[in-house]
């Protein structure tokens, strides 16, 4: 889980192009959209393919959306249950 | 007037699937999909498979033929919304990685009213707009500002726009698409269907007998709140519906019917909701989305929707909601489910775009008196501030480099370009829209203007073409399944323009125009039709990106240009002649085919007012290099008729191949203007005094434009 949550916090730097932002300050428990991280509904949309494509986990909602882009932890969590349950 | 949607083809067939409340919803067969990516769409039927033709110019024609039946007569004008244009044919020439410019000539927006201004022989201006979804509304608003000036009267109008994948998927990239087809105004609704169609209507000043109905007034509006969700309250949407109640110049109570924008996505139907219920309170007209049955046509919306509303005027037919079951309660909105005959006299029309792009548009039955109908505004524009790129750098770099006849043609470092740009705000943006919100931001400081603009008029020959690459490869790298969406976003063309809006919260009418080589152009004169209400500041961008595929692709002078170049010019302006010391003004717009007195035209135009030698002390002439040899024998034969003996500079030469390179020429007339002189080097080393003479910015080619800045 460690290891996802750091490998996340890259990613959402990387795919976001979140200028001025370091991995550690996208705390695990923090808000994620609408935050100090200037994150909105656009960015999520992005985070979604990314999420489909590297743990072929579909979020394909609005509503599933607010719920799994909570925070980093709710997010890693929840790629964790869905990629665990895909790969089963 | 001509219609073609899901629905059918013609006006009967479209009244007749109106008055059965028939949907023209089905399955996708244009292209192929994964089986879990095929979502309902409103695909027009038989149409004829042509290699040669887009779809989009074929559904164009279709609805023009239709609209020009009766017509003895050429139009003086075509005005199309388009914002998809050749983009079908475009994707499946490179997803084979065809390489010829020549197979991608219909790629351009403005290729599709260029085709139909060819086929009915007009001569006049041949105008594109795209601002997404509400393209075909701001269209019918420049062609009625037309009218109203007098300088044409009868104007080809409307918009299209054929499916693609770039709109397929990218849409669904936003989670916009309801899987279950459109079914606006549900409380179950998500998102749209996406269509396609082309409706034209043939506007024409004098009433004649067979009208159908009368267009009386439009207005149009910016959220300048987000690029891609409208603003929650519908604020913009309001005002683009009291702009166009007054420019009717009737009132909330004349109103009898609303077509709705209503797309089925869960922001745009609450914040069209919200806006009507401020706007009406208690007393809301009958209303519904047409959406559900046939598809969000995108540009070619607001024309159709145009076309149904004078089907329901002419008809007595009150189009009904189709595909909501159960209206959403939180809308407050009672629509119409069956449809019904009933007298209708006045029609509200809505269309809303990304960008929070927004067009109103009311018609009403013919015969009726219009007190309110507004005089057009022939001020000339005082010109407060300017701003220019080129490959060798900002307005300063550039300038100075042209003081000594320095070639600046070239591509500047998008780091340079980003310089003065807050970085939150551009973390998303690529290289045209950085090119044109710099260009925006630094005219508007060049004006030393305490006021901001209030409305935002922006050129461009072939818009975000980083953003549209990057969308299309992504797409076809990962077998269609993970394009992105924020590429879809800035791909769209009047992205730039809407981030302007938003640096400036610039409320006001937002207009792209995509006219090839006279895309600037196209936007000063849209500027100038449009801008009557408008008491504060605006703003005239023309910019263009190069890109190194896909410029040399689409644009032919840039495809016979040894030196990749792009940047752009911009203009903060005034109505009226204010305290400013230059005005700039669009003098001239007419295509060459099927006009061989196009050069005696222009002479005419212009030494209506005063012979040519006395008025202008320069000519800055384009030539795109595709048209060099042609621009050139056009322009010799305006010089050897009028005799003119001061300098001429062709601009490309020092500025380089790309579309809007006359913005920058524009931008050099209001600077060798300030200084009273023309540089040097210019002129083979000799000074000349620009004196009270003002300067002729000629685009040559497939067409003729002239715009003149003045000195007062």
């Amino acid at each position: 889980m460690e290891k996802l949550l750091k490998e996340l916090q890259v990613k959402i730097i990387d795919v976001l192009n979140l200028i001025d932002v370091q991995p550690e300050d996208i705390g695990a428990d923090d808000r994620l959209v609408g935050g100090n991280l200037g994150i909105d509904s656009i960015d999520v949309l992005e985070m979604v393919i990314m999420i489909e494509k590297d743990y072929g986990v579909k979020i394909d909602n609005r509503e599933l959306g607010v719920k799994v882009f909570a925070t980093l932890s709710t997010l890693a969590e929840y790629i964790h249950v869905h990629s665990t349950e895909l790969s089963n | 007037m001509g219609i073609i949607t899901s629905l059918g083809n013609g006006v009967s067939d479209t009244r007749d699937a109106i008055q059965n409340s028939l949907t023209g919803i089905g399955p996708l067969t244009l292209f192929p999909t994964a089986s879990d990516q095929s979502f309902p769409v409103g695909e027009a039927a038989d149409l004829i498979e042509n290699e040669d033709l887009p779809r989009t110019h074929q559904l164009a024609r279709l609805a023009a033929e239709q609209a020009m039946a009766d017509a003895k007569e050429a139009p003086d004008a075509v005005v199309m919304g388009v914002t998809t244009g050749g983009m079908l044919t475009t994707e499946n020439l490179l997803k084979k990685n065809a390489r010829d410019p020549k197979l991608f000539c219909l790629h351009a927006t403005g290729s599709v009213s260029e085709d139909i201004a060819r086929r009915y022989r007009c001569t006049g201006p041949a105008l594109t707009v795209s601002t997404a979804c509400s393209s075909g509304a701001a269209a019918l608003k420049i062609a009625l500002e037309m009218l109203r000036a007098g300088s044409v009267k009868r104007v080809l109008a409307g918009g299209a726009d054929s499916l693609c994948r770039l709109t397929y998927y990218g849409f669904n990239a936003l989670q916009l698409i309801d899987p279950e087809g459109a079914r606006p105004l549900d409380s179950n609704r998500r998102g749209m269907s996406v269509g396609e169609g082309a409706a034209m209507l043939l506007l024409v000043a004098d009433e004649p007998d067979h009208t159908v109905a009368e267009v009386l007034g439009a207005g149009l509006s910016c959220d300048a709140y987000h690029p891609a969700t409208p603003h929650p309250q519908g604020k913009g949407a309001l005002a683009a519906m009291q702009a166009a109640i007054m420019d009717a110049g009737i009132s909330i109570a004349d109103i009898d019917y609303i077509n709705l924008h209503g797309t089925g996505t869960r922001d745009n139907d609450i914040s069209e909701a919200r806006a009507i219920d401020t706007l009406f309170r208690g007393k809301k007209p009958l209303l519904s989305s047409v959406k559900g049955a046939c598809g969000h046509s995108l540009a070619a919306a607001g024309a159709i929707e145009a076309v149904i509303s004078a089907i329901s005027i002419s008809s007595s037919v009150v189009p009904a909601n189709v595909g909501c079951r159960r209206p959403d309660p939180d809308l407050k909105l009672d629509p119409v489910m069956q449809p019904f005959q009933r007298p209708i006299e006045t029609v509200l029309s809505n269309s809303f775009g990304f960008g929070g792009n927004n067009a109103a548009i009311v018609l009403g039955a013919c015969g009726k008196p219009n007190p309110g109908r507004t005089p057009a505004d022939t001020r000339p524009m005082a010109i407060l501030g300017s701003a220019c790129v080129t490959g060798t750098g900002r307005t300063d770099r550039t300038m100075g480099a042209i003081a000594k006849g320095k070639v600046c043609a070239g591509i500047l470092d998008i780091e340079e370009i980003s310089a003065h740009l807050s970085a939150a705000r551009i973390r998303r943006l690529k290289r045209f829209p950085r090119l044109a919100l710099s260009l925006a931001i630094a005219a508007h400081e060049n004006s030393g203007a305490g006021d901001t603009p209030a409305a935002i008029f922006l050129g461009t020959g072939w818009g975000a073409l980083s953003e549209t690459s990057d969308f299309l490869t992504r797409l076809f790298e990962t077998d269609e399944q993970f394009p992105s969406p924020t590429d879809f976003i800035g791909s769209v063309h009047n992205a730039a323009a809407g981030q302007i809006a938003m640096q400036f919260q610039a409320t006001g009418p937002n207009l792209t125009m995509t006219g090839g080589d006279y895309s600037f152009e196209q936007s000063l004169m849209a500027a100038g039709l449009v801008s009557r209400n408008i008491r504060d500041g605006f703003l005239v961008v023309g910019a263009d990106e190069s890109h190194p595929q896909l410029s040399r692709l689409f644009d032919r002078s840039v495809a016979k240009s040894a030196c990749p170049a792009d940047g752009g010019g911009a203009l903060y302006l005034k109505k009226g002649t204010g305290k400013s010391e230059l005005t700039i003004r669009s003098v001239f717009f007419e295509g060459c085919e099927n006009n061989p007195g196009v050069i005696s035209s222009l002479i005419q135009k212009i030494e209506k007012q005063q012979p040519l030698n006395d008025r202008y002390g320069l000519i800055l002439a384009g030539f795109p290099a595709a048209r060099r040899s042609k621009g050139e024998v056009q322009l010799q034969t305006l010089l050897a008729r009028t005799g003119f003996n001061h300098p001429v500079i062709d601009y490309r030469k020092l500025i380089g191949e790309f579309a809007s390179a006359s913005a920058v020429a524009a931008v050099m007339a209001v600077k060798f203007l300030q200084e009273g002189r023309i540089p040097e080097p210019l002129c083979e080393d000799k000074p000349v005094e620009l004196g009270a003479k003002g300067v002729l910015i000629i685009g040559t080619g497939d067409y003729i434009t002239a715009m003149e800045v003045m000195p007062q």
